[in-house]
């Protein structure tokens, strides 16, 4: 409840009205701690191959996606499943795209280090080595204990794992120029065809987007600081994007109601227009693609596709206006900002 | 200025109508003593309240007009007249895309109910624009926002039994 304010010297720098994320109280942020993370994160002693890090899926050029549909790890494993943007996931009240179960994101890291199905970074079982690797690493000798002053036992997994979630509750982004005309009182940051855009994002005569991708985030429910568990709840729908076989049948890999086939999180649109292709398997390549989906009223029929969701019309200029919208989310600073950039290159 | 900005708008096609600004009134109709077609320089001249919502951590305070203050001006039985037959009475706010809502008018009374219903046109000191359209309504009371008609053009009143 008061996870909020465990934030410590860290300053997010965020405009004025957004709340801040929300931090776990054995977890607090500092610079040090962010730094190390930064480090980690793209460190290739990550993987078994010596050439993979969380970077290598997670670019920040493409708002921490790799532009593929299905992820390719270590071993050159494919992915069921497309990766997801880390942009503001401090705010996800669950991760991935479909584990309302899972949400903490020191615990999430430990599924691509370790994980057999599928191999992503593929450490099992070198985790010792991997460990006796950054303990020799003269840059950790320095950003270890500056991270975690008061502790003895420096080089531990626990650590990696809260050093590199601490590196991604940094990664926040509410400054795309849609931000500066919604909030920053700037009403020349976005052009004529993105505002009309926002209108068919709005209308639930129409588009109807803002009913699942809503609020400042874009997306389904968020939590942030001083959030309560009510305000994080919901936000799963199958909205017909393929025929759900397994391993990508959604919450019902989880619980095994069939009510639960093809539901998926609602992630957040901000940054949209760099990672393509989208949706959990990649199958859609463009914003068009997207919107063409949703104008059908979802492309797959199926028992448990949302009543939400509706066919409507749009014109082509309609169309070009929605994507125009959707492209005011990106952050262009957030792709090149030096803080979240690869220190190793 | 607003007026003719209005006037213009309405001469030209229902989509490109839809797809530019947001209209610039409201028609108060129906079911009234006295339609009305209201401005944002007459709601300003009329009493002015204020809401604050919150929405995923992020509060706006919403100005504008009670819509029960816009009933009184139209003429619709509020309080001790609102009674009998006046009871089977709604108000139907809809957008400028056709969406469309409904209040019972005791729900809006606030003999009835302390409820908070605004009219508002102003969010955190500024014009309302773009998608949330010039006016929309505020709902604070109801906890989905889908009564908060955002881009409302028109509030239509129906008295159910005559
Ligand atoms: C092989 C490519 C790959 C690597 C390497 C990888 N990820 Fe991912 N990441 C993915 C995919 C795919 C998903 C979506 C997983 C799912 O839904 O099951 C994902 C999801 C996530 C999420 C959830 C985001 C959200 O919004 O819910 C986080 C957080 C994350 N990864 C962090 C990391 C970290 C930290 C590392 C390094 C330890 C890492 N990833 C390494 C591919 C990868
Ligand atoms: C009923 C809720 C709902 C509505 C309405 C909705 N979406 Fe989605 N959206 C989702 C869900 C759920 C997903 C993930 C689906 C999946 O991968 O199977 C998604 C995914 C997306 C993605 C892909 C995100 C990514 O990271 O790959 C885009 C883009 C998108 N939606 C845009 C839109 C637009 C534009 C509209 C309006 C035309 C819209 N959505 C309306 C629920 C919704």
């Amino acid at each position: 409840m008061t996870a909020g304010l465990c934030a410590g010297g860290f300053d997010w720098n965020l405009p004025p009205g957004f709340p801040r994320p929300p931090i776990p109280a054995d977890n607090p942020m500092s610079a040090a701690k962010v730094d190390l993370g930064r480090f980690l994160f793209y460190d290739k002693r990550m993987s078994v191959s010596g050439q993979e890090s969380c970077g290598s899926c997670h670019r920040q050029e493409l708002a921490f996606t790799d532009g593929r549909a299905h992820a390719e790890g270590a071993t050159g494993q494919l992915h069921p499943r497309s990766a997801l943007s880390l942009v503001n996931v401090a705010y996800a009240p669950s991760l991935t795209w479909a584990n309302p179960r899972l949400t903490s994101l020191e615990e999430q890291m430990l599924v691509p280090m370790l994980g057999e199905d599928p191999v992503e970074l593929g450490l099992k079982g070198h985790e010792s080595e991997f460990l006796k690797s950054l303990r020799a690493g003269p840059a950790y000798q320095k950003l270890f204990p500056q991270a975690f002053p008061d502790e003895h036992d420096l080089y531990t997994l626990s650590n990696v794992a809260k050093a590199i979630a601490a590196f991604e509750r940094s990664i926040v982004s509410v400054r795309s120029p849609y931000d500066r005309y919604r909030w920053g009182g700037d009403s020349s940051a976005i052009s004529d065809a993105a505002k009309r855009g926002e209108i068919i994002f709005s209308s639930s005569e129409r588009g109807g987007c803002f009913q699942c991708h809503g609020g400042w985030n874009f997306s389904g429910a968020i939590r942030f600081a001083g959030s309560s568990a009510d305000q994080q709840r919901g936000g799963f729908f199958n909205t017909g994007v393929s025929a759900y076989t397994a391993p990508n049948r959604g919450l019902f890999e989880l619980t095994h109601k069939p009510e639960d086939i093809g539901k998926f999180r609602v992630p957040t649109l901000r940054n949209i227009a760099v990672t393509a292709p989208y949706m959990h398997d990649g199958s859609l390549r463009t914003l068009e693609e997207v919107i063409d989906h949703y104008a059908a009223g979802g492309r797959m029929d199926d028992p448990n596709k949302t009543r939400i969701l509706h066919p409507f019309r749009l014109t082509d200029s309609d169309r070009r206006d929605l994507v125009e919208f959707l492209k005011s989310l990106t952050d262009e600073q957030l792709l090149h900002d030096p803080r979240w950039s690869d220190p190793w290159r | 200025m607003y007026t003719r900005r209005f006037l213009a708008l309405g001469l030209l096609a229902a989509a490109v109508v839809w797809a530019q600004d947001a209209q610039l009134s409201i028609q108060v109709s129906g079911d009234v003593k006295q339609p009305l077609t209201l401005t944002a320089d007459d709601l300003a001249k009329m009493p002015r309240a204020m809401v604050r919502t919150m929405n995923n951590g992020m509060e706006t305070v919403y100005e504008g007009v009670w819509l029960h203050e816009v009933l009184k001006r139209a003429g619709v039985p509020q309080g001790s007249e609102l009674r009998g037959k006046a009871l089977a009475g709604y108000l139907l706010a809809e957008a400028q895309d056709g969406y469309q809502v409904v209040f019972s008018l005791a729900e809006l009374d606030p003999a009835f109910i302390d409820n908070e219903i605004l009219l508002a046109d102003t969010a955190n000191g500024k014009p309302l624009f773009g998608a949330q359209g010039r006016f929309r309504l505020v709902v604070p009371k109801d906890k989905p926002g889908a009564r908060s008609v955002r881009m409302l053009t028109r509030i239509d009143v129906v008295q159910l039994r005559k």
